[in-house]
């Protein structure tokens, strides 16, 4: 633990908690104007966790222990993954700290624990969403390994905060097989967070719900946990995609200047990239449960596709 | 100084056998476990001195008959396995204390309790044998004790079926590993185990023979089916047993062998990788569909038996293509997961132990809300499904993690053909793993959480006191040996650059309070009322609401339906010509079982069809054995006049 280090602790979870609502919030504005309305105000998902922080928490008492823990619980593992994906600067960390498998397994906790809240209440939506979860999440594992196995044979690391010192060196991408594995990323930030067409964030039909199913008995701050949790999470993901395409800008070494082009850089491209999902979700529709493995397919071919090119090469 | 550890573990062991069987009481049958915990203590300090000095101790050897002498020896690689007998024997003894009291009968009391103790003695004799000799004998001692432990139940139709099962996998084991040893001892000329310095090709037979030998005792796809049927039949501190120990006894013994080869070859770190990635994928894809809690649980272990056997496929296959500090990363990572597999499944078996014991089924959609009746054991269980989840910073994520980033790390081998291969398993490890998650999700939810399904769950209580201490014991040394695993392989000398738990751990429950301490401050409003499940304006929620196990597993049942087989067959009658009304008819869906339908079952027959005509030559009468006995003699003198 070194003073670089412990800044960045602050830094980075700062800005990442501090961001995250208005990708979200972006996101909505987007699909908004492409379905021809005005759409909620940026700040929207910042009023309403604002909102829902003040509220009492309503349980069901069929519920358990696991109800009230994973809230706390998977925001706090999604923070300690936000310390694996540096968007400020990339500080000297200890060893382990951006370890890409760690991270993985970061994201695989929170599922764990959704999943399970999903069923405690005992009702059918909250058991439908776990089981859709968990079975869509292993079919996609595979996928997400290879790409970040990928990620690691272009690179020659397992370790994040060591590829994007690489990768932000440079100005084009650091080898034209990252452009493949980004595809991937982009696939698995759709999933990842529930988007267009694996799962609708904007629905309450049953037909349609995974996530929304499972956190359908969460109520006041525990939902505000989530919502921020899951907000989190797509900043997160969308961060290691920028990294590795469009590296410009994240900066090595800690200066004053340095850190605001940085986090100005991030906030631009983060942008952009919410738009994009936006105008993705805007253009497809919901695909059925069953073809969904087929949709993971593709983002597994590319990730092997690098592999295989890499390995040839 | 230090074999005086082994000497008083034997011969506690040995008294922990006679002493229920002399004395039938329950104060002999208390003694008698806490002989067997008293002899793990003992083997836990002997076992980490070992380890941790890295000395090898050799034992003054016991001569029955002249030739045949009985060697023990301890070195690390048996001292790891000593270490694993140990942490579990510790907490299944305390477990087992109340738990041996639920048996039927007196006699079967004493009998578990007897039996445990020489089981327990056989596999700790295994990993110090020194030589095939002494080895074939407790490894045949082992086959048998749990044998008889799988079958104590012995009027039950199903426990004779599990026991018979079990019986021929486990025979047909032993006799693989005596052809092994045998051309072994044909090739050396020596019955001790020593380095093996032969080239490959003298080396092949040995190798599949016991390859086969120990894939069968360990559960290896496709001579997985006896743990199916043997885990629920035995009692649950057996399973945990069995499951947990026994099956990394074959690990060793493959890994004995091994190890002391100068000069494998490349195909056989493939076909370790295959078979072990293919049991790793199928085991957990059975384990899915599976609800009876400790079958399930059997089945998982197939699973990881198969990621300890890609460990060791990998570490041959790196090691020969000369990436040394891979090979040892993955041996390592297969080592660990051994140790911490034995640790959680035990605490799994004794969980799903208490949970029979307290409804007394071992149908999972019959449980349900057991969270609130049984909160201790629920903790336990927990954590247990957190490590085999492999979630961090448990021991179970430690150990893929070693894997993963061999895997990872695999750009340096030099041939492209072998990088595609281990581009191949490594998606099949990672969708094991991330279906292991959905298992214990589906094991842990509908078990645990939610109403309770049936009579029996709404009135299951909390277990005795002695059986919550037994688990708990394996619980914390699951916690322990992952938070510190990467202190642990240190002291240990092994320096595979693994990120550190504790320091994860310790961000993670600080971050935990934080998060806690800034929303308690947040906002008015303190208070949290309670109102029930919403369920579309339905008032009063039923338990048949609830999702169940098969509801839960059908997605992955969808997904994976060309594994799963199932046949469906359907006959209709119609009223009138044209087919349109219906009139009657039968449908049937059957799963067939692949490996016993297409493989053991085949075989079967055609072995009872060739006994059937041996039998013939069996009439009984004196004459024509004086016949067969004569024939004999002539075809012998005529073989050594000729060939010989």
């Amino acid at each position: 633990m070194n003073a670089s280090f412990l800044l960045f602790t602050l830094l980075n979870t700062g800005f990442i908690l501090l961001v995250s609502p208005l990708f979200m919030s972006l996101i909505k504005k987007v699909k908004a104007y492409a379905q021809g309305r005005k759409g909620p105000s940026l700040l929207q998902n910042y009023l309403d966790l604002r909102k829902l922080i003040q509220k009492e928490v309503v349980y069901s008492p069929n519920s358990s222990g696991i109800m009230r823990v994973t809230p706390y619980l998977n925001l706090a593992v999604l923070l300690l993954a936000s310390l694996f994906v540096p968007v400020v600067f990339i500080p000297d960390a200890p060893a382990g700290i951006g370890n890409i498998i760690v991270f993985l397994y970061l994201l695989a906790i929170e599922r764990f624990f959704t999943a399970l809240c999903g069923l405690d209440a005992g009702s059918s939506f909250g058991g439908m969403g776990s089981s859709r979860l968990m079975s869509l999440s292993a079919v996609i594992e595979p996928t997400m390994v290879i790409a970040f196995a990928a990620l690691a044979y272009v690179l020659r690391t397992v370790n994040f905060h060591e590829m994007f010192a690489i990768t932000a060196g440079s100005t084009i991408p650091e080898s034209p097989t990252l452009t493949l594995i980004s595809i991937s990323l982009f696939i698995i930030i759709i999933v990842e967070t529930g988007r267009i067409p694996v799962d609708n964030p904007a629905t309450h039909l049953e037909l349609t719900m995974m996530n929304e199913a499972m956190i359908l008995e969460q109520s006041g701050k525990n939902l505000a946990l989530i919502e921020l949790t899951h907000a989190v999470k797509q900043t997160i993901l969308m961060a290691i995609l920028i990294n590795v395409l469009v590296p410009w800008g994240l900066v090595t070494k800690l200066t004053f200047a340095g850190l605001a082009v940085s986090c100005l850089y991030f906030l631009l491209k983060a942008s952009l990239l919410a738009g994009l999902i936006g105008l993705f979700e805007s253009s497809i529709a919901k695909m059925r449960l069953f073809r969904l493995p087929s949709f993971y397919m593709m983002a597994f071919f590319f990730s092997a596709l690098t592999i295989l090119m890499e390995v040839f090469a | 100084m230090l074999e005086a550890f082994i000497y008083i573990a034997v011969i506690a062991l040995i008294t922990g056998t006679v002493l229920p069987l002399l004395y039938s009481s329950k104060k002999s049958r208390k003694a008698s476990f806490g002989l067997s915990f008293v002899s793990s203590i003992f083997l836990l300090v002997f076992a980490g001195t070992i380890l941790y000095t890295g000395e090898e101790s050799v034992f003054p050897a016991i001569r029955f008959i002249p030739g045949l002498d009985f060697t023990l020896t301890a070195d690390r690689l048996s001292g790891g396995f000593i270490l694993l007998i140990a942490a579990v024997v510790s907490g299944v003894s305390i477990y087992s204390v109340e738990y041996v009291e639920h048996a039927k009968s007196e006699a079967r009391k004493d009998l578990q309790a007897a039996l445990t103790n020489l089981f327990i003695l056989a596999m700790m004799m295994v990993v110090l044998a020194g030589n095939m000799v002494c080895f074939l004998v407790f490894w045949e001692i082992m086959s048998l004790s749990s044998l008889m432990l799988v079958l104590h139940d012995y009027f039950s139709e199903e426990n004779k079926k599990a026991g018979l099962f079990y019986f021929i996998m486990t025979s047909l084991s032993t006799a693989f590993l005596f052809m092994g040893f045998i051309s072994l001892f044909k090739l050396t000329g020596s019955a001790e185990f020593g380095s093996l310095n032969y080239p490959a090709s003298d080396l092949t037979l040995p190798f599949l023979c016991l390859f086969t030998g120990f894939g069968i005792k360990a559960g290896l796809v496709p001579f997985h089916k006896w743990l199916p049927y043997a885990h629920p039949a035995a009692p649950s501190s057996i399973s945990a047993l069995m499951s947990g120990v026994m099956l990394k006894v074959a690990i060793y013994g493959f890994l004995r062998f091994l190890l002391s080869i100068s000069t494998p070859e490349l195909w056989w770190g493939t076909l370790i990788l295959i078979a072990g990635s293919l049991s790793a994928v199928l085991g957990v894809i059975y384990a899915v569909k599976e609800s009876d809690i400790k079958r399930l649980l059997a089945y998982s272990s197939i699973e990881n038996i198969g990621i300890i056997f890609t460990g060791i496929g990998l570490y041959l296959i790196f090691k020969l293509e000369g990436v040394e500090s891979l090979a040892l990363l993955s041996l390592a990572g297969a080592c660990f997961h051994a140790f911490n597999h034995a640790l959680f499944k035990s605490l799994l078996f004794l969980g799903a132990g208490s949970v029979v014991h307290a409804t007394g089924t071992r149908n999972i959609e019959a449980f349900g809300g057991l969270i609130k009746r049984m909160p201790h054991t629920t903790t336990l269980f927990l954590i247990a499904s957190v490590s085999i989840a492999g979630l961090p910073p448990t021991s179970g994520f430690v150990s893929e993690m070693m894997l993963f980033q061999a895997y990872f790390y695999s750009s340096a081998l030099p041939d492209p053909l072998l990088k595609v291969l281990l581009i191949i398993t490594l998606s099949v490890l990672a969708l094991t793993s991330a279906l292991a998650a959905a298992l214990f999700v589906k094991l842990f939810g509908i078990t645990f959480l939610a109403l309770p399904r049936t009579r029996c769950a709404q009135e299951a209580t909390e277990v005795p006191k002695p059986m919550l201490l037994g688990e708990a014991m394996l619980a914390i040394f699951c916690i322990l040996s992952g938070l510190f695993s990467s202190r642990i392989l240190a002291l240990l000398d092994f320096d595979l650059g693994i990120p550190d738990m504790l320091l994860l751990g310790l961000i993670l429950v600080g971050t935990c309070g934080l998060v806690r301490i800034a929303v308690r401050n947040s906002g008015p409003s303190k208070t949290r009322t309670s109102k029930e499940t919403w369920g579309c304006g339905i008032l009063d929620q039923l338990p048949t609401m609830e999702y169940t196990s098969a509801g839960f597993s059908e997605p992955l049942v969808v997904i994976f339906k060309k594994i799963y087989r199932t046949e469906i067959s359907s006959t209709r009658t119609y009223s009138d010509t044209k087919e349109s009304i219906f009139n009657s008819g039968t449908a049937k869906i059957h799963l067939i079982k692949f490996f016993q339908e297409r493989l053991y079952l085949p075989v079967a027959y055609a072995v009872s069809l060739i006994s059937s005509q041996v039998s013939r030559m069996q009439n009984g009468k004196l004459d024509t054995y004086v016949l067969y006995v004569f024939i004999a003699v002539l075809t012998l003198m005529t073989f050594t006049r000729y060939f010989a």
